[in-house]
């Protein structure tokens, strides 16, 4: 019997110690709440995309041609990519090489063209400019007044006057104010979603701006008054101001820049106001206003200098500088106030076609009727001496029919 | 006959030849012996009976006892035999007597309990005790490793050196709820306040016994203990004898990549004589050298004000990662805020609208990259423990006691940062006067943090030294880790790479150059930073304070007893902190005293015999704290002999600490930790530029905190139990209930003192921020009840179960207690200390599982999942030279595991000990 215990006795020990050792074999690690997920992607990278699109060969052509092919087809990076389709490619090539868009001529003869007459750096610039280093769908492009921006993939430097930059890039527009746009451009299909980002179709390809606005006024013929306008403004101060930001990449402007003609226009009547203010009777005045304002010497004579005193007209021209950047598609379609650089607001306004503006307006304080914006009827081809919705490096210009008064 | 036999534990070899009388006294001699085993029992006591006469047997079981006259009776007796008288009418001859093993289960007695000694059956409170033979047989490679098996212990394991034990909740490292007393001394280091006891206290060989009493004890022990007190008692060189030695030689860090096995050295010497029936002494030395367990958990974790919480993400995927044991990526700005935003509002407006839309317009927060502990905390745990007393006998009742205890060692501590404590010292010293009715103790304890530093803050430091974070050049143009991070991170932006990559390109670019932790460009900042106080701008912890105190009590009981047994005492401590100026608001040369002072009574009475009422009160005052009485009041009733039921009401509070009331402490990450004092609000001028309260601003609301004297914090506890021995005294049944109320909690709430004195920007870094003891409004309460059973089987085999529970109620929303306490818990046993062959072989297997809970810790908070460890020990013992040869384990299958998030991983340390006249 004693055995018997003694045996069970150890039995019960040796069970005990197995139970404890299977029991205690069971330590579980700390609660590990593994990695950060990243969001799955899926699909074709944005080069198979666009590939495989009959419809983008030409644009995928420019890719090629551009050696960026590469930067788009790395799935591990995100872009946003607006693409012109073959018509949109073939209007921006014809445009551009000067060749008529008949469209008896293939797509191969523009293909061709691309291969031929545009260098590399050309189609890289245009590639990198419609490009943005950011998957974004058209639900993130706010629809507010002024232009959200955002900058491409495109570094605008080496400019003779700019430094290398690093960080900088050129900004484009991307905008869902009045439907969707990219600069004044109106898109047609949007977020074609790719493994590596996002492709939003234009109806033009956006050409990078490589000029300052100033740039623009100083070669313009019929902006002579303008820059006259400017020259007297900066009168008296160095470095000059308004030449300065008109030609600063830092800049973010809109102009509005008065024609020649509503130079005159204004002028006869201001300088008009002075000289019968001092006794002469309105026709003498008037007709020896026109002579004095019939050239933009105007505003170098120093019999005048009083009647324009360069403060004054820096003022003006303040008041046709928003310190944003609005293409006319940005504008409401019906009267809306934007502030000035001179702090005072002027009404801007447009009416749209489908889907260009047909018309936009611009009315000053002191304006009994607005200022018509010359609305460029070309809007998908590249003009240097475009009327309107023209871009550059540091704002866009509107030119309009009259000057815009304050007050 | 054999019946006699049986009962005739008594057996007298020798022939008392001869009955010669002298006039003078005469010298009685004899040797005691193990009645089953044959082995010299030492230590046993001799005492002539009706008289105050006694002595002990010494290591090879001899005694020699004077006696005035024959015939005379002498008394042995010793725990774990069974007590005889034996009549003597000569002295001549040696008497050679063997005594009879009994069961031990129930006859402790306890003192810590009463301040008297009682049987721990009759223990008004739950108390637990440790004796020399439980460490003799335990598995763990050190006596500390026991508490963890004891009946609702949690331990909390900073590092191999560093465990710091409570019952009740409330568990923490270095939890200042929970009283270490050391031969009667506070072992709490003055200046840290928290107990190093498992680093500097008794050496294993030195140990006699430890009492725990759980929960509220202050009535007795006066502030702290609100928790518990933990008395542990040395052995008396008058009882213990003789030159022993432990020797443990083993291996630890299976499995573990970071440290790579390594050997665990142990060795205790001790020397203990008594040179006369007057004098004797002892001399004690330990020595610990290993390699530390080291925190691995690199769990990401996010700060905040109060309290964090575990997220997913690693170094790769979170670019503000903050690893819980990693250091130097708590460094942490939103490079949004300040470096890109600046960047488009000056250099590229051109890109701000892409600015805005990174990380989704939310803050874009990156850490610096950091070290982890293995790579920047020694790894070498180095203890030494030293100890001596001289003892003399000025009467046959009153005992002279000197004694030193001083140690230094390596070790890791959690505060609210890991210190790494480097040849941290601290020494207590102590004259005694022990009397069977009083006692008279004066004592000091002498700190010094040595090279002990802050780990967080060091490696933080190091990264400043080898690329600062933001620095200005003379143009004013921002350069550093930050501002490349920034640039690369954009520019990767702005070229289409995914926020990711980015990151990990910013961060690669940001870290060239980064030194290794290996490196001598490393180690020599490294060595530099906490080799400066951190109040300098270093890491170092600098503290040398001190702890002076006088305490004594009576025991009236030979004038009172017909009334009551009454004991009265008191005590008188001085804390000197000093810390030249760098921890607390002291200066060098001129350090902060703080005093208080305590006296106590308490009245027993029986009633009926069977009821044992005792009322005891004890008023404290600290010189910076209104005064402060705890009563407590015990009932024990008899039901039967060796069954008692008992009855508590108990309270205890705690003053605010040392550090609660007097540090002043930049810790680097922009907030200044202060005490609660006067002094403060003069010098940083908080009545002239109001504080806010930092939490509440943030979200929304402006609350402002004006400094208060916080208040000592406080318990009151009532306890039910019930402690017998049932069948036939084979089974030892221990069952308690209790409930608790917690009031005047103390904590830490960071208060912002805005640049301008107008709450504005809670983030402008011209604010200043503090961190400020308070008090909580709210109370919270306790509930627990344990059983423990210890059942005596058969042939020297045991086996036991213990299961207790604590649970926390009524805890206010957004309230952070700290419990740390598992609901449930257990320990099982089975053991052996005698079997086979002459009963020579041993074992013991213990077995402990504790729930999963929430720790919450000033350092980390988290879940801590279910820990199940198993302890075990097989020994062999060597009668003649009373010596055991011992293989052992912790945690034999070596399941690492925490017990509070950010602390060491604790895995398996297997060991073979040989001692030399082992008690």
């Amino acid at each position: 019997m004693k055995y018997i215990f003694d045996i069970k006795f150890k039995f019960l020990i040796v069970t005990l110690f197995i139970v404890s050792v299977i029991v205690s074999s069971c330590n579980k690690d700390v609660e590990q709440l593994g990695d950060i997920t990243q969001p799955q992607r899926s699909g074709q990278t944005l080069d198979q995309l666009l590939k495989n699109n009959p419809e983008d060969s030409l644009y995928f052509r420019l890719i090629v041609k551009s050696g960026q092919l590469a930067m788009i087809s790395d799935s591990n990076k995100m872009f946003s990519m607006f693409v012109p389709n073959n018509d949109a490619m073939r209007n921006a090539i014809s445009s551009l090489a000067g060749i008529p868009n008949n469209q008896l001529i293939p797509n191969l003869v523009f293909s061709q063209f691309i291969t031929s007459f545009i260098s590399v750096e050309q189609a890289a610039a245009l590639v990198q400019y419609n490009t943005i280093p950011q998957a974004i769908r058209t639900s993130s492009i706010p629809g507010t007044f002024p232009n959200f921006f955002y900058p491409s993939t495109l570094n605008p430097t080496p400019y003779d006057t700019i430094p290398y930059i690093p960080l900088a890039r050129l900004d484009i527009y991307p905008s869902t104010r009045n439907g969707g746009w990219l600069n004044n451009l109106p898109l047609t299909s949007v977020n074609t979603l790719a493994y590596n980002g996002v492709i939003h179709h234009c109806a033009g390809l956006a050409i990078p701006p490589q000029r300052f606005l100033w740039n623009r006024i100083n070669t313009d013929t019929g902006l002579t008054y303008l820059k006259a306008a400017i020259i007297r403004a900066d009168s008296g101060t160095s470095p000059a101001f308004l030449q300065g930001a008109l030609s600063n990449i830092g800049a973010n402007l809109t102009l509005f820049a008065p024609t020649n003609a509503a130079f005159k226009k204004a002028l006869v009547k201001m300088i008009a106001q002075v000289l019968i203010r001092n006794g002469a009777d309105t026709t003498t005045a008037i007709n020896t206003a026109s002579a004095l304002s019939s050239s933009p010497d105007v505003f170098s004579n120093p019999l005048l200098f009083s009647a324009l005193p360069a403060e004054q007209v820096k003022g003006l021209l303040a008041y046709h500088l928003l310190g944003s950047r609005a293409f006319t598609n940005n504008f409401s379609t019906s009267p809306e106030s934007a502030n000035t650089l001179l702090g005072f607001p002027v009404i801007l306004k447009a009416t749209f076609g489908n889907p260009f503006v047909t018309s936009a307006t611009v009315k000053g304080s002191g304006n009994a009727v607005p200022a018509n914006i010359i609305i460029n009827t070309t809007p998908l081809t590249a003009d240097p001496d475009g009327t309107s919705d023209q871009l550059y490096l540091n704002g866009i210009m509107h030119e309009i029919d009259d000057i815009l008064m304050p007050y | 006959m054999r019946k006699l036999n049986c009962y005739g534990f008594t057996l007298i070899m020798a022939n008392l030849i001869s009955m010669v009388c002298f006039a003078q006294t005469i010298t009685v001699t004899g040797n005691v012996k193990n009645f089953q085993t044959k082995e010299n029992a030492s230590a046993v006591s001799v005492l002539l009976k009706g008289s105050s006469m006694g002595t002990y047997t010494d290591d090879k079981g001899n005694f020699s006892i004077v006696v005035s006259k024959f015939p005379a009776t002498i008394i042995i007796s010793s725990i774990g035999f069974e007590k005889q008288e034996l009549a003597i009418t000569s002295g001549i001859g040696k008497l050679n007597i063997l005594l009879r093993p009994s069961s031990t289960l129930g006859q402790d007695v306890v003192v810590s309990a009463s301040r008297v000694p009682e049987k721990i059956l009759e223990s008004p409170v739950s108390v637990e005790r440790v004796n020399a033979a439980a460490i003799r047989n335990a598995a763990g490679a050190n006596y500390y490793d026991i508490l963890k098996s004891l009946k609702g212990v949690d331990v909390t394991t900073s590092s191999l050196t560093f465990a710091t034990p409570t019952t009740r909740g409330f568990n923490s490292s270095g939890n200042t709820r929970f009283n270490q007393l050391v031969d009667g001394m506070d072992n709490q280091a003055p200046g840290l306040n928290f107990s190093v006891a498992s680093l500097i206290g008794l050496s294993e060989l030195d140990v006699d016994n430890m009492e725990l009493l759980s929960g509220a004890s202050s009535a007795l022990y006066g502030s702290g203990g609100m928790n518990g007190t933990l008395l542990m008692t040395s052995k008396n060189p008058f009882k213990y004898q003789g030159f022993s030695v432990l020797a443990k030689e083993g291996v630890m860090h299976l499995g573990d990549q970071e440290r790579g096995v390594s050997p665990y050295h142990n060795l205790n010497i001790r020397w203990a004589k008594k040179v006369n029936e007057k004098f004797a002494f002892k001399a004690n030395v330990e020595l610990i050298q290993a390699n530390d367990w080291v925190g691995q958990d690199y769990r990401n974790y996010k700060r905040i004000a109060p309290g964090g919480y575990v997220t997913a993400g690693n170094r790769s995927s979170d670019p503000n990662y903050d690893g819980i044991n990693v250091y130097g990526d708590e460094t942490t700005i939103d490079i949004r805020s300040n470096i890109l935003n600046p960047i488009a509002d000056s250099m590229a407006p051109f890109l701000k609208n892409f600015i805005d839309t990174l990380n989704g317009g939310r803050s874009i927060n990156v850490s610096r990259t950091g070290y982890t502990e293995n790579q920047v905390v020694n790894p070498k745990t180095v203890n030494y423990k030293m100890s001596g007393a001289l003892h003399y006998k000025l009467s046959t009742k009153t005992e002279a006691i000197l004694a030193g205890y001083w140690g230094t060692g390596n070790t890791v501590y959690t505060g609210s940062e890991r210190y790494s404590l480097e040849n941290f010292k601290m020494g207590q010293y102590k004259l005694e006067l022990n009397n069977k009715n009083w006692t008279l103790r004066a004592f000091t304890t002498q700190e010094d943090a040595g090279n002990s530093y802050n780990t967080t803050v060091a490696t933080r430091l190091v990264n400043e030294t080898w690329k600062p974070s933001v620095y200005y050049d003379a143009q004013g143009d921002p350069h550093g880790w930050y501002i490349d991070y920034a640039t690369v991170y954009l520019d990767k932006r702005l070229n289409g790479y995914s926020d990711a990559d980015a990151q990990q390109a910013a961060r690669s670019y940001a870290d060239q150059g980064r030194p290794d932790y290996n490196s001598s460009q490393f180690k020599n900042a490294f060595d530099s930073i906490r080799a400066v106080s951190i109040a300098q701008g270093g890491a170092k912890l600098l503290d040398k304070s001190d702890l002076y105190s006088v305490e004594g009590n009576c025991n009236l009981s030979k004038f009172t007893s017909k009334v009551a047994d009454i004991i009265v005492g008191g005590s008188y401590k001085t804390y000197v902190l000093n810390s030249e100026g760098t921890l607390f608001a002291d200066a060098p040369g001129n350090p902060i005293h703080t005093s208080e002072y305590g006296v106590y009574a308490q009245a027993t009475r029986k009633l009926m015999d069977k009821f044992k009422l005792a009322v005891s009160g004890r008023y404290d005052k600290n010189q910076n704290f209104k005064g402060r009485f705890t009563p407590r009041a015990t009932l024990t009733y008899k039901l039967a002999e060796y069954n008692h039921v008992r009855f508590s009401y108990q309270t205890a509070y705690r003053f605010p600490s040392n550090q609660q009331q007097w540090i002043d402490l930049g810790v680097g990450t922009g907030v200044r930790l202060l005490g609660s004092n006067e002094y403060f609000n003069a010098k940083y001028n908080f009545t002239g530029n109001q504080l806010y309260d930092l939490e509440s601003f943030m979200t929304g609301q402006i609350v402002k905190f004006d400094p208060v004297e916080i208040k000592p914090e406080s318990i009151s506890s009532y306890e039910m139990g019930y402690k017998g021995l049932l069948a036939g005294g084979k089974l030892l049944i221990d069952l308690y209930g209790y409930y608790g109320q917690y009031q005047d909690f103390i904590g830490r709430k960071v208060m912002v003192q805005f640049k301008n004195g107008t709450p504005t920007s809670y983030s402008d870094t011209a604010n200043r921020y503090y961190s400020l003891p308070v008090n909580s409004t709210d109370k919270v309460k306790t509930y627990g009840f344990g059983l423990g059973l210890d059942y005596r089987v058969f042939r020297n085999y045991s086996i036991g179960l213990n299961v207790t529970s604590d649970q926390l109620s009524d805890v206010p929303d957004h309230f952070v207690a700290y419990f740390n306490s598992p609901k449930y818990r257990a320990n099982a046993y089975v053991s052996n200390s005698g079997f086979g062959p002459n009963k020579r072989f041993g074992f013991n297997i213990n077995y402990r599982w504790q729930q999963s809970l929430l720790y919450e810790g000033d350092f980390a908070t988290g879940n801590l999942p279910d820990v199940h460890v198993v302890d075990a020990q097989v020994s062999y013992k060597l009668p003649i030279t009373k010596s055991v040869i011992k293989l052992g384990a912790n945690n034999l299958l070596n399941q690492y595991y925490y017990n509070a998030v950010g602390n060491a991983q604790i895995g398996g340390v297997y060991y073979l000990s040989f001692g030399y006249n082992i008690y």
